[in-house]
């Protein structure tokens, strides 16, 4: 190279420096409102920074105050109706129980033509249950039609395609005819529950998805064309349902197995569980992992996160483990404020599945144990 | 397809225009070159040490920069996420933005509840 032309890169080099230095003066000044930088980067350093205290509850404020028993195997899935106060329930022994947790009755027990079930969903109008597991087949049930002579409910529809189990399911909100399916062959799967057909598969063998069976998907309530699913991969993916190609977004950060992943009420984040014994909160348009929830322990013991929910604030994280606890955390302050499995009343073995009712005011827990248990709370409240 | 595009070359001065060199307020790129010598071998040498090291500094600067962008962002969406689970009445929570609503006790009250129809 000349001089000419080292000379002309040396005044180039010197020009990009001193525009970088006023971008970086111009940002620092920017940013100078906000006390601690480091720690702003997860929610529990910003929230103390800014005065939050932790979430504290009495002795006696969230309470058992149903148990549901009915199930004569464990119980792996349950899911509330959009309104009112009913839940299905998916258990190994083979059936679907339809609740009134209100009234603990049960209006419905579906025996199932395939016994190994592992999800079930209510549709938003609640007049139909959908139901997947080992069989690779989501079934749907009418719960308004009349049961066969042996007493027993038929499916009104069968969604077949899937390779492998079915591990999830959810409703589209506010239809009752499309669905999204997780499986072990993968994939997700947007279903066209009229025509019984396929409308998108995301991933699979030609598209880029996940690499390992697909656990658990979650519908964003703000914007219904959003999912997000967790995977054997160790990753949770978002998805556009008019791309079913590639993911919109692959969140990387765990180090097993995602059980189980929710959207945040707000829409803009979910939460993840994993065997690797930690819940996370991720951003959807950053990308960003905003806060861990993990507890350290003096012992061996495993604690693989089977399920999550949030409250409809999202203040409160509800995670169930495998070795039977059940922790709220405080979502903004990462603390854990209560442990459900060591109160009294609690069930006597690990929590498989949990769900909000739609207006947020009970937790419903169904168990290995067989049960159900409907959680709400029965202390004084302080309005602000 | 992918449309590259360049943005327009307005470092040029147009006819008329004052250089845009002397409106600088940090002093001009070619005063800062060092000083060559006569055979121009030394020089070169001087140079090349110059510009890697001009362009490390640039890789520095670009670091931090990219660095504070996260932070800034991080913290605004800590702010929302804040205000957002503030701004939601939470019947779960002992202390929770109102308003409140009757039927979040219905799970606590007695008989009365299993006269009337739910399905």
């Amino acid at each position: 190279m000349s001089v000419a032309e080292l000379k002309a890169r040396h005044v180039a080099a010197t020009e990009t420096v001193n525009s970088l230095r006023e971008r970086l003066q111009q940002k620092r000044l920017l940013l100078l409102d906000t006390d601690d930088l480091i720690e702003v980067v997860a929610v529990a350093g910003y929230a103390k920074a800014h005065g939050k205290s932790s979430v504290s509850f009495g002795a006696t404020d969230l309470v058992c105050c149903r148990t549901l028993q009915g199930h004569t195997g464990k119980v792996y899935s349950l899911d509330w109706t959009p309104e009112k106060n009913r839940i299905v329930s998916a258990s190994q022994d083979g059936r679907l129980i339809v609740w009134n947790a209100l009234t603990s009755q049960k209006t419905h027990a579906i025996k199932l033509p395939c016994a190994w079930v592992m999800t079930c969903a209510f549709s938003p109008t609640g007049q139909f249950v959908a139901c997947g597991g080992l069989d690779s087949v989501c079934s749907i049930f009418n719960l308004n039609s009349p049961s066969d002579k042996d007493g027993n409910l038929p499916e009104s529809k069968m969604l077949s395609g899937h390779k492998g189990y079915v591990s999830s399911c959810q409703y589209v909100p506010d239809e009752d005819t499309h669905l999204i399916t997780s499986s072990g062959d993968h994939t997700c799967v947007l279903w066209d529950i009229t025509t019984g057909l396929r409308t998108s598969v995301f991933g699979g063998e030609f598209q880029s998805g996940h690499t390992a069976d697909v656990l658990s998907v979650s519908i964003n309530g703000s914007n219904s064309r959003m999912f997000v699913s967790g995977s054997c991969d160790s990753t949770a993916r978002l998805w556009d349902t008019r791309v079913a190609s590639r993911a919109v977004r692959t969140f990387h950060g765990h180090e097993g197995d995602v059980n189980t992943v929710k959207f945040f009420p707000d829409g803009n984040r979910f939460g993840t569980g994993s065997d690797d014994g930690t819940c996370r909160l991720f951003d959807i348009r950053t990308g960003h992992q905003l806060q861990e929830y993990y507890q350290q322990h003096s012992d061996d013991e495993v604690r693989h996160v089977t399920s999550i929910a949030f409250s409809i604030s999202g203040r409160l994280l509800f995670a169930g483990y495998s070795n039977g606890d059940c922790y709220v955390w405080d979502t903004l302050l990462a603390q854990v404020v209560l442990n459900l499995g060591s109160l009294q009343n609690s069930h006597e073995s690990r929590i498989s599945c949990l769900g909000l009712s739609a207006d947020g005011s009970a937790l419903c827990t169904g168990s290995y144990d067989t049960n159900l248990k409907i959680w709400a709370f029965g202390g004084h409240r302080k309005v602000i | 397809m992918e449309t590259d595009s360049t943005p327009m070359d307005d470092s040029l001065p147009s006819p008329g225009e004052p250089r845009r060199e002397d409106q600088h307020r940090t002093p001009s790129p070619s005063t800062l070159l060092p000083k060559t010598q006569p055979n121009g071998f030394y020089g070169k040498h001087r140079l090349a040490a110059a510009i890697s090291n001009l362009q490390n500094q640039i890789n520095y600067l670009q670091e931090e920069l990219d660095q504070l962008e996260e932070i800034g962002e991080a913290s605004i969406v800590c702010k929302e996420l804040i205000s957002s689970v503030e701004s939601i009445p939470d019947p779960l929570l002992p202390l929770s933005k109102g308003p409140t609503n009757i039927n979040w006790d219905r799970w606590f009250k007695g008989a009365q509840n299993s006269r009337k129809r739910w399905i």
